[in-house]
This record gives C-alpha cells, sequence and structure tokens, in this order.
C-alpha cells in the first residue's frame, strides 16, 4: 500500500505558551464531539490552539489530521476545493467534488481542522453538517470568530491569555511577553517586572498584541509601550468604536505598530496583503514594487524589518513569507485606504500570469530537455497556484478575461501532469462566460479546447464536442502551437468516444501532417496513441503494437514523463490482449514510477488495476493483491468512484484467477453498484465474460443470490472477502470493523451498545453496591441512607459508574446491573 | 422506585419525582464531565428557579465541582463582574443576559438546560 503522510501540520513557528489545561482538554474533546469551533477575536490565539491540539492529537486518528486554511479562499463555493486539495482528492467530474469528498472519507477516523471560517461560516456550516452527517469517523475543529451553530457543535470560546496578579506574577501572557522579547534578543525587560505586568494588563493577555509589542522591546521599553498604548485605546482613531473591548485593544496595537513603521515599510505591508498564502522574495518584488515609492532593491530590507516587527512570518526552511490572518485584514484595509487594491489586484494578476507562462514555457512539452529540469517548472508552477487562484478570482471580478484565459491556459499543463483538470474547467467557465470581444481570437480557441479537455475527462461529451471544433478550427487560420496539436488529441478522444471516427480520422490525418511540419514530438506521439487505440479496437495487434513503440520513441525524445507513462500503459494494454502477459506487466511497472513521480493520482491507480488483472492472469496471485489493493485505496483517497469499480473489476479477475468464482461475482456486483451510482449502465463486456463461467459452474440461482448481496457491499468489503481468501459465509459478514470510538453510542442502531464488554472489575467495590441497589429501585436518597453516606456522595458514585461504562441514562445501571450478577459480587 | 414528589415548579405547577431528580442529575453530571468538569473546577449557574436550577446544581456538586450561583436579575454589569470574578471555565445557562455577559470573560464553554440532558445525538449514518 501505498504510504501517505498522516498530516500536513506546519511545524510551530516559535515555542508555544500557555494553555496548558486547554490543550489536554480539547486533546480530549476532539476524540468525543463531531464539531468543535474554537471562537474569540482575532489575534486571541484561536489557530495556534488549533495547531497546537491538532498536532497533539495526531496518534488518536489513525485516518490523519489535515488542515484546511480558508482564509486565502475567497468564494465560498471553493471551501470544497480547498478541502479536497489538502486530502488529494481528484474531481471526479466537474460540480462532483463534495462526492469524492464523501467516498475519500466515508471510513476515515480522520481529524479536520478548517482554519479562520469567519468569511464563509455559511457554506462551511452546510458543509461540515453534510460531512459529518455521512461520515461518522470524521471529527472536526474549526476556528471562527463566529461559531457555525450546527446541531452537534460545540462552541468553545478562547480566552485570552492569563493575567498576572499578586499570587501569579509569572501568568500566560507575562511568559509569552517575555520569551519573545528574549527571542528578539532583547535582555533586561524583566528588570521592571511591574512595567511589563501593567502592559500585560494594558494588553488584555491578547497573544498578537503581546508579540507586537514585544517586537518593539529592543527600541521601547515595557514602561513607555504601556504608556503609549494607553494614550491610544483612549483616541482610537480607526475601526468601530463599538466593538468589544478586545477587538479594540487589538486594533490600536496594531495601529501603534503599524504607525511606528517608516512610510515604505507601510506601503509594502499594505501591498503584500494582495498574496494568497505564502510568497518568495522574488515575487514579492514584482508585484509590491512601482519603481517610485517601492524599488525593487529595497524590498528585501524591508521585508525583513516587517519580520522583525512581527507583522511578517519567515517560514523556515521554505524561505518563502506570509502574513498571519488577522495582520493580513488589517494590511488590505489600509491598502483599500490608499485606494491602491485595483492598482495592486492588476499587478498581481500580471505577474501570476507571466510567473506561470514562464513556468509553462520553461518546462513545455514542445522542447527536448531532461525530465527533471522539466519538472522543476512544474513545482514551481504548482507553488504559484494559490496565487494564481486569487488571481483568476480578480481577472473576473475586473473583467480581464484576457489576462485571465492566459494564466488559466498556462496553469492547465501544470495541472494536467498531475491529471486534475476540476479546476481548470470552472476558471474557463467563469472567464468564457465574461465578454471576451476584446480577446484574440487564438487564445479563445485555446480556452475553448481546454474547457473540452476538462469536460471531456468529466464525460461530459456533449459539450465538449461543440468546443473542441470551434477550438480546432479557429487554432488552424493561426500559425502552429503546440496548443493546436493538444487541443486535437482532446478532440481525437472526443470523437472516437461519441463514435464519429470519420471525423476522428480527419483531424488525425491533420495532426500528424502539422506535427511533423513543426518538429512537435510530443503531440505526434499523441496521434500515434489514437493509432494505437484504433488498430487495438479492430483487433490489429501488430499494427497497435508498432505504433505505442513509436509513440514511446517520440516521448523518449523529449523526455516527458507524461507521454511515456501514457505509451507504456497503452502497450500494456495491447500486449494483455495479445496474450503477451510478461511483456504487459514489464510495461506496467516501468509507468508505475512515473506516474507516481508526477503524483498523478488517477492515472497511477488505472495502471496499478491494470497490473493487478495482469498479474492475475500470470497467476502470480500475491503481486495481483498487492496491485489490486493499492489501487483501490489510491481511488478511495482520491475519491475517484471510477477508479474504484476499474480497481474492483481487477479484483474480480483476481477472484476468478484463484477459481474463487464466488469471490468474482461479489466483485463484479459491488463494481455494478458503483457503476449505476455514477450514472453509467449497461453490462461491460468484462462483467459477461466472467458470469457466463460462473453461472455454468454454480448455478444460475446461485450467481443470482451472489449478485444481489455483492450488489449492497462496499468496496472494502469485497476487498476483504477477495483478497483475504475469506471464504467464510456471505451473510455473516459483519460492517466495517472499527467503529468511529465511544461517543456516538447508544442510539445508532447496530453499532455495539456500550457498556456491552465492559466487566464488573471496571467499577469499585462501593460502585458496585451502588450499581446493585439500583436493581432494587431505589433512589439516591434511600441509597444514601442504605449505606449511610450522603446523597450527594452517591450521585457522584453514579456518575462515576456511568462514565466507566459509557452509559447515558441511570437507568440503564440497573439493567446492567441485573444482567451482570452484582449481588454475586457484593462484599 | 417511590413516586415521591420533590419540587413543584411554581410558574408551570409541573412536578418533579425523586426518580426524575436523581436520573437527571446523574446525566447531566456525566453531561459536565464530557466537558472537561473535573473535582474542584468553579461552574457558574444562572438559571432561574426551578427543577432545572435544583438539577444543574446536584450534577455540579455530583462532578466534584464548586456551584457559583448567579441570580437571574442582576444588572448586566454586576452579571459581568461577578462572571470575571469566578474564573470559571464553564457556565450553564438559558439566559440571554447571562451568555451576553459571559463574551469577554474566561468561561469557555457554555452549556444550555438541553445539553446537560440530551444524551448525545449525533447526526449518524449507520
Amino acid at each position: 500500500m501505498t504510504a501517505h503522510a498522516s498530516h500536513n501540520l506546519p511545524v510551530e513557528p516559535n515555542r508555544f505558551i500557555g494553555r496548558a489545561r486547554d490543550v489536554s482538554e480539547l486533546s480530549e474533546l476532539v476524540r468525543q464531539e463531531r464539531v468543535i469551533t474554537l471562537s474569540g477575536v482575532g489575534g486571541i490565539g484561536k489557530t495556534r490552539l488549533a495547531l497546537r491540539v491538532a498536532a497533539r492529537a495526531l496518534p488518536r486518528f489513525a485516518g490523519g489530521v489535515w488542515l484546511v486554511e480558508l482564509a486565502r479562499v475567497g468564494s465560498p463555493a471553493l471551501v470544497v476545493h480547498e478541502l479536497a486539495e489538502v486530502l488529494g482528492v481528484r474531481e471526479e467530474s466537474p460540480g462532483r467534488l463534495l462526492d469524492g469528498l464523501r467516498v475519500r472519507l466515508r471510513d476515515a477516523d480522520a481529524l479536520i481542522v478548517l482554519d479562520n471560517c469567519e468569511h464563509l461560516v455559511e457554506h462551511c456550516a452546510e458543509l461540515v453538517s453534510e460531512l459529518i452527517a455521512e461520515c461518522p469517523g470524521v471529527r472536526f475543529l474549526l476556528t471562527s470568530r463566529e461559531p457555525l451553530r450546527i446541531r452537534g457543535e460545540l462552541i468553545w470560546r478562547v480566552p485570552p491569555l492569563e493575567l498576572p496578579d499578586e499570587q501569579h506574577p509569572d501568568a500566560e501572557s507575562v511568559l509569552l511577553f517575555v520569551e519573545r522579547s528574549l527571542a528578539a534578543g532583547v535582555r533586561g525587560v524583566t528588570e521592571r517586572m511591574d512595567d511589563v505586568v501593567r502592559l500585560c494588563r494594558a494588553l488584555d493577555g491578547l497573544p498578537l498584541a503581546l508579540e507586537l509589542a514585544a517586537a518593539r522591546t529592543s527600541l521601547l521599553s515595557p514602561g513607555s509601550i504601556a504608556d503609549r498604548l494607553g494614550d491610544r485605546f483612549t483616541l482610537l482613531t480607526t475601526g468601530d468604536r463599538t466593538a468589544p473591548g478586545r477587538q479594540r485593544t487589538l486594533l490600536a496595537t496594531m495601529e501603534w505598530s503599524h504607525d511606528l513603521l517608516t512610510p515604505k515599510e507601510r506601503v509594502l505591508l499594505r501591498r503584500l496583503s494582495v498574496f494568497a498564502g505564502l510568497f518568495d522574495l522574488a515575487l514579492a518584488e514584482r508585484v509590491c514594487a512601482d519603481g517610485g515609492i517601492l524599488r525593487g532593491a529595497e524590498v528585501l530590507d524591508l521585508l525583513g524589518g516587517l519580520v522583525d516587527k512581527s507583522l511578517v512570518l519567515h517560514q523556515g526552511g521554505s524561505g518563502r513569507y506570509r502574513l498571519l490572518e488577522t495582520i493580513r485584514q488589517y494590511a488590505a484595509d489600509r491598502l483599500a485606504e490608499a485606494g491602491e487594491v485595483a492598482r495592486l489586484r492588476d499587478r498581481h494578476l500580471l505577474v501570476v500570469c507571466e510567473e506561470m507562462e514562464r513556468c509553462h514555457e520553461g518546462g513545455s512539452p514542445a522542447r527536448r530537455m531532461p525530465w527533471p529540469a522539466r519538472f522543476a517548472h512544474v513545482t514551481r508552477g504548482r507553488g504559484l497556484l494559490d496565487d494564481c487562484r486569487a488571481a483568476i478570482d480578480w481577472a473576473v471580478r475586473s473583467r480581464a478575461p484576457a489576462l485571465g484565459l492566459r494564466l488559466a491556459r498556462a496553469a492547465l499543463a501544470i495541472l494536467a501532469v498531475r491529471g486534475d483538470l476540476g479546476e481548470s474547467v470552472g476558471w474557463h467557465e467563469r472567464l468564457l462566460a465574461l465578454d471576451v470581444s476584446g480577446v484574440p481570437a487564438d487564445l479563445l480557441a485555446v480556452a475553448k479546447g481546454a474547457l473540452a479537455y476538462g469536460l471531456e475527462l468529466g464525460d461530459e461529451l456533449e459539450r465538449a464536442r461543440e468546443l473542441i471544433v470551434q477550438g480546432v478550427e479557429e487554432q488552424r487560420r493561426h500559425p502552429y502551437t503546440p496548443w493546436l496539436g493538444i487541443t486535437y488529441g482532446v478532440a481525437l478522444t472526443v470523437f472516437f468516444r461519441t463514435g464519429q471516427s470519420g471525423r476522428a480520422l480527419r483531424y488525425l490525418a491533420e495532426l500528424e501532417a502539422a506535427a511533423t511540419a513543426h518538429d512537435d514530438p510530443f503531440n505526434l506521439a499523441t496521434a500515434r496513441i489514437a493509432r494505437l487505440n484504433l488498430a487495438l479496437f479492430q483487433g490489429q495487434l501488430r499494427q497497435a503494437r508498432r505504433h505505442g513503440e513509436e509513440a514511446l520513441a517520440l516521448a523518449g525524445e523529449v523526455d516527458h514523463h507524461w507521454a511515456r507513462a501514457r505509451a507504456l500503459t497503452h502497450l500494456g494494454a495491447v500486449a494483455e490482449a495479445a496474450g503477451e502477459l510478461d511483456a504487459a506487466m514489464a510495461h506496467h511497472r516501468e509507468a508505475l514510477p512515473l506516474l507516481e513521480g508526477m503524483d498523478n493520482r488517477v492515472e497511477l491507480a488505472r495502471c496499478h488495476a491494470q497490473a493487478g488483472r495482469v498479474a492475475a492472469a500470470l497467476g502470480d496471485h500475491a503481486a495481483a493483491s498487492s496491485h489490486v489493493a493499492t489501487a483501490l485505496e489510491l481511488s478511495r483517497q482520491a475519491g475517484q468512484r471510477r477508479g474504484i469499480v476499474r480497481a474492483l473489476m481487477a479484483l474480480a479477475a483476481l477472484g476468478r484467477a484463484r477459481g474463487d468464482l464466488e469471490g468474482a461475482v461479489l466483485a463484479c456486483a459491488a463494481a455494478g453498484a458503483l457503476r449505476e451510482s455514477i450514472g453509467q449502465y449497461g453490462t461491460p463486456g468484462r462483467v459477461r465474460e466472467l458470469l457466463a463461467p460462473a453461472r455454468d459452474r454454480l448455478g444460475e440461482s446461485r450467481v443470482a443470490v451472489l449478485w444481489a448481496k455483492g450488489a449492497e457491499w462496499s468496496p472494502e468489503e469485497a476487498a476483504r472477502r477477495v483478497l483475504d481468501g475469506d471464504g467464510s459465509d456471505v451473510s455473516v459478514l459483519s460492517g466495517p470493523g472499527g467503529g468511529p470510538g465511544d461517543a456516538a453510542g447508544t442510539a445508532a442502531g447496530g453499532t455495539k451498545a456500550p457498556g456491552a464488554g465492559a466487566e464488573l472489575g471496571a467499577l469499585t467495590a462501593r460502585e458496585r453496591e451502588v450499581a446493585a441497589l439500583l436493581t432494587r429501585g431505589l433512589s439516591n436518597r434511600a441509597i444514601a441512607e442504605e449505606l449511610v453516606i450522603s446523597p450527594a456522595t452517591v450521585a457522584r458514585h453514579i456518575a462515576n459508574i456511568m462514565v466507566k461504562l459509557g452509559f447515558e441514562a441511570r437507568s440503564q445501571i440497573a439493567v446492567w446491573a441485573a444482567e451482570h450478577g452484582t449481588d454475586a459480587a457484593r462484599p | 422506585m417511590d413516586e415521591r414528589i420533590v419540587m413543584v415548579d411554581s410558574g408551570t405547577g409541573l412536578r418533579l419525582t425523586e426518580e426524575q431528580l436523581d436520573e437527571r442529575s446523574a446525566v447531566a453530571t456525566v453531561q459536565l464531565r464530557r466537558r472537561g468538569v473535573r473535582a474542584g473546577d468553579t461552574v457558574l449557574i444562572c438559571l432561574p428557579v426551578g427543577p432545572d436550577l435544583l438539577v444543574s446544581t446536584n450534577a455540579v456538586i455530583a462532578a466534584g465541582g464548586v456551584v457559583w450561583p448567579l441570580p437571574v436579575d442582576l444588572d448586566a454589569a454586576t452579571l459581568r463582574d461577578r462572571i470575571q470574578e469566578s474564573d470559571a471555565r464553564v457556565m450553564i445557562s438559558n439566559v440571554r443576559r447571562a451568555l451576553e455577559a459571559a463574551e469577554e470573560s474566561r468561561v469557555r464553554i457554555i452549556m444550555s438546560v438541553a445539553d446537560l440532558s440530551a444524551a448525545h445525538s449525533y447526526p449518524t449514518s449507520r
């Protein structure tokens, strides 16, 4: 099975101070509660607390702990995308991402941290309600200024850090301030503890305010900071005067810290607010410098100054920077105040577009270059995706379709390598809905081809066909670019799939001529693959192999792993059809590491399924099991039901190869049910091939029974049945084990009754006595009299018994005690 | 169990039997524990006089906590001061003014009367 990281939590940027009891209590609560929302004003430390709790909870979530940062997510619809991105779920067809998430999380025992939900509360509420209803093992930990107010949500109000008093001069707030001052290289802040105490009180114990103040102690003593802030709290100039006290304290502190900046630092800070997340120096220079007020060469020093003042964070190893969300919002307000939003956003769009184009050009499939060099450009492009989303949003809002489409075009290649075009479909749809009369015709044509590409992958063939014709015809009127080759490639697939082979053949000939004339081996390889498919379909296996070998050679010429993997998997299919199983296996084995390296999980899963089928036919059951299990797991993690169907079909082939026809029918039935659930009807040839011998050997009625049972099984159950060779009777197989812990308990039918396995020995002698008396129907008062203790003590014993046995009602104790014969255990 | 009446709600006339009191208190205690109430913890209770107040008080004591009652008719400023002073982590209340007064306090969790009784009814799929 492929090992995936079980969390994506960042390394803590500095020492976490205080809140020991809160952390340990919340670490317990995240197991018990389905949804916990840490609420409170900005700067109170919700995110740090959530990350701390999440890290602590890691060992308790086998399905991983996943941080989803929502601050950068502008539009509600993208919440699902962000979550899918973090979990590695790939869009199966446009708009069906939520289905993928359900598949991924249905049996996962995972903690999902949604950070900064406040601007998307309604949407988060919907998404979270939906997922907790369908995924019993998933828990949510949220940070939000506003709670979601959904059923089952525990709202946990994050307090400020403890303030010092006479008994506790070393309260959490003091410790934080002193720690951060020391970290900033300042000595001697502790010499005037009374001033430190005064400052911490003035700052209400707000962690962010304390950080900002501590960052200034190299120039100002705690006493003078407290004095200056005191003046400000009375004369707050920005924001809502009626806002709650903590919010005003924080605002005043940010304002104070901001006003201490040099004018140029202020300009840079507000301009940095346009970045979606992490950014590097080069990007900051290009977006923020204007050659006038701010010159590019100054940015490095200014950025360093902002880091020293704790307004910008320097993200350790990556060398990249980011703004805390509360600061980013303050900076964005300053940007709006300065009237620079449109100019900076325009600039951000242009720079991100140019950067992405550079990444695309650098790794362009049209160029012959070694794969590692090419892949470096892809990696850099992936790092720009957050900013790409923000920039495309702006392109839509500011009605700039030309730049937006250029950016979407450049990003397409980056996304395609990973096999995930769902997002690209959304971008193109939104941009093409604008007034595109000013967009160059060739760019528009590529965009239509790109949209068709995504739609075809999502099986929307009708829409894809219309667009692809326009895409090809318009591009033919312009000088050749590799985009035309790619558009042709999509057209071939669309036309073959819709049964228009005449049209497909004509386009195929055109593609071959154009790609040859313009020396484009990458797209020529695409044409050869199309020839291979055609020959394979017509049963001309030798020709199919020849086309595949040519495609492989062409892909090797440009050294493009995506094209090589494609050629190899197709050659594998041809070899399998020809009965050359060893050759087929060798092709798949060669493709696997290429797909893995590109993180193209959809194709990787498909390749594992094919390899599993071939290994089964070869009689290598161990290898087959491992490939099939991996295919299933990868598809489940990527939320790809079509991938799961393929894995189940490979599973059926394995069952059959082992002589386990019953298992094969069950797997086939599970695949069939899943196929229907995604709107694919009809019986594929492979299913018929299996059912015929099964009916002969097992009899018609037995097959019908197995089919009905298998259709109700989850893919995991079918896999367990076939992979583990578990021949036990079908009907006794239970649902997936390892339920979501103790919490949900009583009401849920079918899950184990709480306390069922509890032993008498879990109770103390006194508790057993109380339990025994309860079977006689006594009240607390009567039990108290009997045992000569106070009613309050009886109540405490009863609560203890309930907690130990997992009961939620006092009356359950009597029933349990009667069944377990506590009387006998009485001393 | 005997049907002894232990309280009559003067507003509604509803009667609370000893069995009901014991049962509801036991459930409430478990809910308090689950939310992290430990021995020695202060728990604020701001509820009108009646069965809910009695149940809550019993439950806090049974959980090992210290009851810190707040009369419902206190003015906002006094409520705020008392809440601050208590340094409580948990408050039991359905009273709007008390919830508002807890806004800038150190109270982490506010439990309603319903939270004390409900056996957790999470939406479950299976």
